[in-house]
């Protein structure tokens, strides 16, 4: 009885992490999922958002949810530009290319972040930060039920994007026959670019939720990434709810990890049962 | 005599004059510094053939590489703790690396194409994680965190470490050119070009790829373990820190991947570029991300790729991977 | 008076694969007609149709589209100008319902606002279309995946359709039904090109037709008259 009410905390968080998680992976399973890359500098282009939203609220004290306004057009281009000048031109180089750029990407946001920013630890810190809420008996942070109802809002307005506007139609033809999308009237480059900058708008959302739950260094960009990859990889590519279904068993998987190893131990245990997986299973759970 | 596209033209000779000359420069009064600069030299030379045995050879994209130097450095760090000499160690961090290997071929081999890149990106940062945390003899010492000392490490003369290092790396020049000359290297070739096709001509892919991983792990934990010597200590998060992969990343790229004097001129190159920026410290590395962009959009071919492609014309083995088909 | 050809092809060179696969091709296709091009297998067809579509470009020669050029243009350029072409064996996109597939084909400019027109044109033609609209259309069977191929390409309001191997590994009574569509689109007022191996079947359907052999026009001309010309007669109907 005591062993189930001590888990249900570690079980609850769970599952609201998970949330945050499933939204952090969104755009790299998009990205993914279109252009068949994974992008290794996601983690670090989702973090970019969140050093943004620090900038902005140290700088002008703009309330981090707020800095959206301003972080997701930026981002949009920013996604735009990349996919349309440096990853374009790598897919006909050679079947490595944009791999290699994104890795590149990767450690230049990594230490630009460090020259900028500093190694120092940091967090989104507004005054909510620190509030927390009841579920059930259970003392719950704020920020972790804002983190799950957010993503649980970007995902379904993601699916109705893809289900019904020209765009999203064009992206899921496109990822499934680029060729036969083209002979539709798809610009296929164009929306290529389109589908990483919405990706990017994603990862945008995602990194400010992250900098309000959690401190962040500039080499958090690496944990990021393989959050989202284990995501991808667990939940399977090209649903959104297995997408969903990845994140929930990451976020369990870090905190009762951490409830039954250790603190310590809970990065480790998570990228463990990501590795395993891969090993086990590299179609994901839910995979097609 | 097999004909195999990649190799070097001119036998040995030109190798065994460069390793005598090298060999000799401790002894003819070559200032300390550049001995310094010549060390990094050799291990980063070692570390990029092994890399482009994998990345360029097999189409391994590994991100792997610092999990099997660090692999290599805390197991002599460690031997060295439980009073084995050096020399020992370091051969035990070798062989350690390439026990690694094996056991994470299995679920890394499961994956392909871009999985395998992040699969083996997760692979470092675990041993990272875990040697932080995790203390396997005695009390702490030198750096922070999981830190651990080479135990004896600074009563070995810097001219010995040298010529090691030099060794290893000849030996990593020598093993290229074996491989390129051998079965081993004609299959590898066709894997790159066409995996499918190179199976159904009886080719066990998997073999082949599976010796390449083992084989360069070992090396590269051999070459890891010969630097913490030279460091004197060893600690988690620089020993599985992706500023490796960069480094053998762009030597190789910029050299000319695929090509057995690509790494060479790459790690020539990069040397200098630490010397440039020694000063400038975060900087360097994102300078050198610039830089590997630069060239893979502009000269993915790398230096010596764009010279064999002025120099001569009829060298259709200088195409590269065809773009993805498309539609 | 005679009228502007709604298609002119005008001696294309065309290199496939770092081969050249097409020499010198010519030909013309007028409004309304239903064009057949035939050959074996590997003489240029596809290759032709696909360069039309934009999908390859000529190294030499040009290709107009009611007399403006197009071979320089990208495939989903070339659709907003009112050709269409459906590939082989349809490329329909298989995770996709054959609704949306439909929507999804008015995705060029000139034919969205004619979305709902079409899509009920398209269900009097194909009705089966209209029965299987929420199935996926990796569940159809071979020949309602053309049709839904079919369907697709005339949501983008084309004025042009170019059709590649329609009745590949299909069933004589599918390929029936097919050919019937074919019909009413001609009767639509929309050109038709076909490539076919199926000699017989297209020269039925056909107005006129182009004879490739090795990336070559051998012949060409009236139904009527190829049907006599003994090469033919010899080549394709065995007598």
């Amino acid at each position: 009885m005591n062993l189930l009410l001590d888990l249900s905390t570690p079980i609850v968080m769970g599952i609201l992490l998970g949330g945050l998680y499933s939204l952090v992976a969104l755009g790299l399973s998009l990205v993914f999922g279109v252009m068949k890359l994974i992008n290794v500098a996601h983690g670090d282009l989702v973090l970019m958002s969140t050093y943004l939203a620090f900038s902005m609220m140290t700088s002008f004290g703009l309330d981090p949810i707020l800095s959206l306004v301003i972080g997701m057009p930026v981002m949009f281009v920013i996604g735009f530009a990349i996919q349309r000048y440096l990853l374009n031109r790598a897919f006909k180089i050679s079947m490595e290319a944009p791999l290699i750029i994104a890795f590149g990407i990767s450690i230049i946001l990594q230490n630009f972040y460090q020259i900028v920013w500093t190694p120092l630890s940091r967090g989104l810190t507004p005054s909510y930060a620190m509030l927390s809420f009841s579920i059930g008996g259970l003392n719950v942070p704020l920020v972790y039920g804002l983190d799950f109802a957010v993503s649980l809002i970007v995902m379904l307005a993601l699916r109705e994007f893809m289900k019904r506007t020209y765009v999203g139609q064009a992206i899921n033809a496109a990822s499934q026959d680029r060729g036969a999308a083209q002979l539709m009237g798809i610009n296929a480059n164009r929306v290529y670019a389109f589908a990483f900058a919405i990706a990017m708008v994603l990862a945008a959302i995602a990194g400010v939720f992250l900098g309000l739950t959690f401190p962040f260094t500039p080499q958090s960009g690496v944990s990021f990434l393989i959050i989202a990859f284990g995501v991808v990889v667990l939940g399977g590519l090209g649903s959104i709810a297995g997408t969903f279904i990845g994140g929930l068993v990451m976020g369990l998987a870090q905190t009762l990890g951490g409830y039954f190893i250790g603190t310590g131990a809970q990065m480790f245990v998570a990228y463990l049962i990501v590795f395993i997986v891969l090993g086990v299973r590299p179609q994901g759970i839910f995979g097609r | 005599m097999k004909v195999n596209p990649f190799r070097l033209r001119g036998g040995l000779a030109p190798l065994l004059i460069a390793t005598v000359l090298l060999a000799l420069f401790p002894l003819i009064g070559v200032p300390q510094n550049w001995l310094l600069y010549l060390f990094l030299f050799f291990i980063y030379l070692a570390l990029a053939n092994m890399w482009n045995w994998l990345a360029g050879y097999c189409g391994l994209i590994s991100l792997c590489q610092p999990a099997f130097i660090g692999i290599g450095g805390y197991t002599l760090a460690l031997m060295t703790w439980v009073g084995l000499p050096i020399w020992q160690g370091l051969i035990a961090g070798a062989i350690i690396a390439a026990l690694f290997a094996v056991i994470i071929s299995i679920p890394v081999f499961r994956l392909s194409g871009i999985y395998f890149a992040v699969g083996t990106l997760i692979v470092p940062e675990l041993l990272r994680l875990f040697f932080l945390n995790w203390r396997p003899v005695g009390g702490l010492l030198y750096g922070k965190g999981a830190g651990y000392a080479v135990k004896g490490a600074t009563t070995i003369p810097a001219t010995d470490i040298y010529w090691l290092t030099l060794i290893i790396c000849i030996g990593s020049v020598l093993m290229m050119r074996f491989i390129l000359r051998s079965n081993l290297g004609l299959g590898l070739a066709a894997i790159r070009d066409n995996a499918s096709s190179a199976a159904s001509s009886g080719i066990n892919v998997f073999k082949l790829k599976f010796y390449s991983f083992v084989g360069s792990a070992a090396i590269t934990g051999l070459a890891g373990a010969a630097f913490y010597i030279q460091q004197g200590f060893i600690e988690p998060t620089s020993a599985f820190n992706v500023r490796w992969t960069m480094v053998l990343m762009l030597a190789t790229v910029i050299g000319g991947v695929r090509l057995e004097e690509g790494p060479a001129v790459g790690a020539i190159i990069v040397v200098f570029l630490h010397f440039l920026l020694a000063r400038y410290g975060g900087v360097s590395l994102l300078i050198q991300g610039v830089i590997l962009v630069f060239i893979m959009l502009i000269a993915p071919q790398g230096i010596m790729g764009s010279v064999r492609r002025a120099l001569s014309h009829r060298t259709p083995h200088l195409r590269r991977q065809p773009a993805r088909t498309r539609g | 008076m005679p009228e502007e050809p709604l298609l002119k092809v005008s001696d294309i060179n065309v290199f496939y694969g770092g081969l050249q696969a097409l020499w010198e091709i010519s030909l013309t296709v007028n409004t309304g007609e239903i064009v057949a091009i035939i050959g074996a297998n590997g003489a240029g067809k596809s290759t032709l149709l696909n360069t039309i579509a934009g999908v390859i470009h000529p190294a030499r020669g040009s290709i107009e589209f009611e007399g403006r050029r197009i071979n320089t243009l990208e495939p989903f350029h070339i659709v907003s100008r009112g050709v269409c072409l459906v590939p082989e064996a349809g490329r329909t996109f298989p995770n996709m319902t054959v609704r949306e597939n439909l929507n999804i084909g008015s995705y060029n400019s000139q034919a969205r606002g004619k979305k709902m027109q079409n899509l009920e044109l398209v269900y009097e033609h194909l009705p089966v279309l209209k029965e299987r609209q929420n199935q996926l259309a990796k569940t159809l069977s071979g020949g309602e995946r053309q049709m839904l191929a079919i369907g697709r390409g005339l949501m983008s309001d084309p004025k042009l359709m170019l059709f590649d191997e329609l009745s590949l590994g299909l069933s004589p009574i599918i390929i029936n039904e097919l050919y019937r569509v074919l019909r009413e689109i001609r009767a639509r007022g929309i050109t038709v090109i076909l490539v076919e191996q199926n000699v017989r079947r297209s020269l039925k359907e056909a107005d006129r037709a182009y004879i490739l052999e090795c990336g070559r026009v051998v012949l060409s001309g009236n139904v009527a008259e190829l049907r006599e010309e003994e090469k033919v007669q010899k080549a394709y109907f065995g007598t």
